[in-house]
């Protein structure tokens, strides 16, 4: 045989299943373009010759990494479907008397076409499109836009050799796949009478239990320390739980629907049910795992916006004032000539000093038990019991708030910033202080003692000794005659008012006045650190961004290519419906009710998931210093909007596939 | 007034691309009397099914009429057409079309529920029908755990639930061995014993031989028709099979 009738069969082969093939190239075709972009960004000059481009690699490393296994996954489930519907037309092909190699040959010119034209397509989209996708993560990091345009020949080399790996194992399974296939078995298909569902009820327990478990877990585990360990335990359990829950407490909640008589036996619910029941069987895993995606998009999606959108806040809450100085061990002396050198810098630099505050003050972590104070040296990890103890002396209470404390030897003042000591003295391992009272915060002191480095332990307090000596005893008690690894701290923070190169340029040359007095210490800025957040956060957001987009694609692909393969089986039985007296407008809207509740369902369930991890999230937003949870929940809702929106897109043209299908 | 009366029928299948037009009904009239039990008999091709569809409101014919009980059913519009199909016909298919999700009790229910009749009234008219047809035991089974037999007759519980003005049978039992085939008849008989009109196409002598009426169709005609009258089931038998070989051989034709 002639060449050109393979190459003539393997085209008109492909326009023929347009309906399967065509989302199969568009969605090649974007993985493709997004896994360039990726590397582009990853590869290109602009991005390694950006200040501290390190974080910004390694992320869009995993990101290139994520991507590509996804688009692995993805076309390999996608083809796994195309070549189960197409096994009947080599059937024919080979009860007509072309060979298995023949199909094979088909097959293998198909597989090229199509890997040509995707990879082919998705570069030129990935080029196209790599500028904007770079001037959209410089817009996110805040950074100047350069012109010109690059097109790093190895990611294009990168991207070729992995979708060229993907398409021929791809090819390499559908051969194997017709290969080990008998023609009759070719052209039969899959129309085999299957026997009905068990419902499983020991397995629709543990879904519900299991799932109760995560949900407990990430609503009531308060201490975001904690939230860390269990928040990883909470996804486990409520992994398993969806997929019990999928599979078996589907089929338990159908048979009990069909159990209501009055219910069941109306037009849709009676065929929408019965079919469910069938289709819960094959399908239970593929939704669950739906769910999973879809609720991890929108987590990732709305955390990484929420992070980037509450930056300021971060800033703001981390940094109290504009600049901080902070100087280690420093005596009345130093601090003194500390205060001056602020002063004198700040004038040279033509900039006052507003607001300034400032502590001398030396902090501990014990592990609180009533009143009795522990060392942590020896305690696990486990955040339950941990206090944060901030130290300053009656003289440095006096210098601050103004007021006297009369306090001798062996006593305490105490403010509670959060938690309770119960009784009227303070034990630490062994060496106690009697409690004179408790005093409220004035000004300075609130700001240092609710600042909110350590806002997620539960027990902070504020401690006022007598003197440096007893509360050196103090320490050393709390340590058990260990060494002591720091000293007392002094932080001195104020605001300038001034612009944000006036704030960095104060900062470097504070820096080097510290230098020049050889204090050891170091100097910190709102706009020093808003830097360096956004690097992080950006390319975080950035990252979000895209692999949520992608992950949108994979999802509505999976669900689309479900619903397509469920209208070919259910082609039948709407067939043997309409004959019975099933109008063509009531199978619209059976169909309709049908493709709504497989669509949705995952849906639902990945918003009650989210729903319960809301207040997990929140507090694990809290260690990224994220702790706007109106902001938060903002994002949140706004992402499960946008991705509904795809969602409902794409459920309005699978319904009219399906339905065309079946009619 | 006859329950179906067949006018003139004429059916031509155009096919979109193709240039000669296939003549599957060239001009059928017969009509059928309540309680009347007929069989249609006629070869491959010789236009059996499409009268069926068309009968059935399945597929309009080219020119030509169709009254069910006086009403026209090509004046029926679009939108009741199925539900006229769900109300006044039942349908006993060669392959029996049932549903492998339902059981067999949701099969026969099927209908019902389609036109929205409670659960209380399709449960009780089920009982009658399921006693007469043996099959009162199995309506919690589902198709795949059921003979063929079994499933046939689960179908034509189907058929009749609906109370239908008369049953169209095609082919049913092309898909049974000769007990479930015997077994099969023998309740049409005693449906129609009980009132039930029923017409049947079929190309099984014996089949037919349990109808009251056999018409032949050959070539879009129909080509003859033979009454049992007071005939024994056997001589009918014979009689039809003599003229299925005079209408093969080529014989004279009196419609």
């Amino acid at each position: 045989m002639r060449r050109g009738f393979y190459t003539k069969l393997a085209i008109t082969n492909i326009r023929k299943n347009g309906k399967t093939y065509f989302p199969y190239i568009l969605a090649s075709s974007a993985t493709v373009m997004m896994f360039y972009d990726m590397l582009y960004l990853l590869m290109s000059d602009e991005v390694n010759r950006m200040h501290d481009s390190s974080t910004l690699v390694s992320v869009l490393g995993l990101g290139g990494i994520v991507t590509g296994i996804f688009a692995f996954i993805l076309l390999l489930y996608i083809n796994s479907f195309l070549i189960k519907r197409r096994k009947k037309e080599f059937g024919l092909f080979n009860i007509l008397g072309m060979e298995k190699k023949h199909i094979a040959r088909i097959m293998l010119l198909e597989t090229v076409m199509i890997g040509l034209l995707c990879t082919g397509l998705g570069l030129i989209a990935g080029v196209l499109f790599s500028k904007l996708a770079l001037l959209l993560l410089l817009k996110i990091l805040s950074l100047n836009a350069s012109f010109g345009f690059e097109i790093p020949l190895r990611a294009a080399a990168i991207t070729v050799v992995l979708f060229g790996a993907i398409f021929l194992i791809n090819l390499v399974y559908n051969i194997f796949q017709v290969h080990v296939s008998k023609p009759i078995e070719l052209l039969k298909g899959s129309n085999v009478g299957e026997k009905e569902p068990q419902t499983k009820w020991l397995m629709t327990l543990i879904g519900v239990a299991s799932l109760g478990g995560g949900y407990y877990i990430a609503i009531t585990t308060e201490s975001p320390l904690a939230v860390i360990g269990l928040f990883f335990v909470a996804v486990i359990l409520v992994i398993i739980g969806t997929y019990c829950l999928f599979t078996a407490g589907s089929i338990a909640i159908l048979k009990t629907l069909r159990r209501n008589k009055r219910f069941y036996y109306r037009t849709n619910p009676f065929i929408a049910v019965s079919g469910m029941i069938y289709r819960m069987k094959q399908n239970a895993a593929g939704l669950a795992s739906i769910c999973i995606l879809s609720t991890m998009v929108i987590v990732m999606v709305s955390s990484t916006v929420s992070l980037y959108a509450g930056l300021e806040d971060a800033v703001r809450s981390n940094y109290i004032r504009e600049i901080s100085v902070f100087v280690d061990s420093p005596t009345y002396d130093e601090i003194k000539k500390v205060d001056d050198a602020i002063a004198e810098t700040a004038e040279k630099a033509g900039l006052s000093i507003h607001n300034p505050i400032s502590l001398r003050y030396v902090t501990e972590a014990a592990i609180q038990d009533g009143n009795a104070f522990a060392g942590i040296r020896n305690a696990g990890f486990s955040s339950a019991g941990i206090a944060m103890l901030m130290f300053i002396t009656a003289e440095e209470y006096h210098r601050i708030e103004g007021v006297r404390a009369e306090l001798s030897e062996g006593e305490a003042l105490v403010h509670v910033v959060k938690g309770d000591i119960p009784g009227d003295t303070l034990d630490f391992g062994g060496y106690s202080l009697n409690i004179r009272g408790q005093v409220d915060a004035l000004e300075t002191l609130r700001e240092f003692a609710y600042h909110n480095n350590n806002r997620m332990l539960k027990q902070r307090y504020v401690v006022i000794t007598a003197d440096e000596q007893d509360l050196l005893r103090v320490r050393q008690a709390l340590h058990e005659g260990g060494e002591l690894h720091s000293d007392f701290y002094y932080n001195y923070l104020f605001d300038t008012k001034a612009d944000r190169n006036a704030q960095l340029n104060l900062a470097s040359a504070l820096d080097s006045r510290l230098d020049e007095l050889s204090i050891p210490g170091y100097v910190d800025g709102r706009e020093e650190a808003k830097q360096s957040f956004i690097s992080v956060y950006g390319v975080l957001f950035f990252l979000g961004l895209f692999l949520g987009a992608l992950f949108i694609l994979g999802t509505v692909l999976i669900i689309y290519y479900k619903q397509i393969s469920e209208g070919y089986d259910d082609k039948e039985r709407f067939a043997i419906m309409s004959k019975v007296g099933l109008s063509h407008g009531e199978i619209k809207r059976t169909i309709r009710f049908q493709v709504l509740s497989v669509f949705y369902l995952p849906l639902i369930m990945a918003v009650i998931h989210i729903a319960a991890a809301f207040p997990a999230i929140s507090r694990l937003l809290a260690l990224f210093n994220m702790t706007n949870i109106p902001l938060y929940a903002l994002c949140t809702a706004l992402t499960i909007l946008v991705f509904a929106v795809c969602y409902a897109m794409i459920y309005g043209l699978t319904a009219r596939t399906y339905y065309r299908i079946v009619r | 007034m006859a329950l179906l009366d067949v006018r003139n029928l004429k059916k031509v299948y155009t096919t979109r691309f193709g240039k000669l037009p296939v003549q599957a009904l060239s001009n059928v009239s017969f009509t059928i009397e309540e309680g009347e039990f007929v069989a249609i008999m006629g070869e491959s091709g010789s236009g059996k099914t499409t009268l069926l569809n068309i009968l059935a409101a399945l597929d309009q014919p080219t020119s030509g009429e169709v009254l069910l009980a006086g009403r026209s059913l090509t004046s029926i519009p679009e939108k009741e057409i199925s539900a006229f199909r769900r109300d006044r016909l039942g349908f006993v298919f060669q392959d029996f079309n049932l549903l492998d999700t339902f059981s067999l009790r949701d099969n026969i229910f099927l209908p019902l529920v389609l036109a929205g009749k409670s659960y209380k009234e399709m449960s009780s008219r089920l009982v009658p029908i399921a006693r007469t047809l043996g099959i009162s035991d199995i309506l919690d089974k589902f198709p795949y755990e059921v003979s063929g037999g079994q499933k046939q007759r689960a179908a034509v519980a189907r058929a009749l639930i609906t109370h239908p003005r008369i049953i169209l049978a095609d082919e049913p039992t092309g898909a049974l061995d000769s007990r479930s085939s015997d077994e099969l008849l023998n309740l049409f008989g005693e449906i129609n014993r009980q009132g039930q009109t029923i017409l049947m196409v079929t190309h099984s002598t014996k089949a037919a031989s349990h109808a009251n009426r056999v018409m032949f169709i050959k070539d879009g005609e129909v080509f003859h028709q033979i009454y049992k009258a007071s005939k024994s089931q056997h001589e009918f038998y014979q009689n039809i099979s003599d003229t299925l070989t005079v209408i093969a051989t080529g014989g004279v034709r009196h419609a």
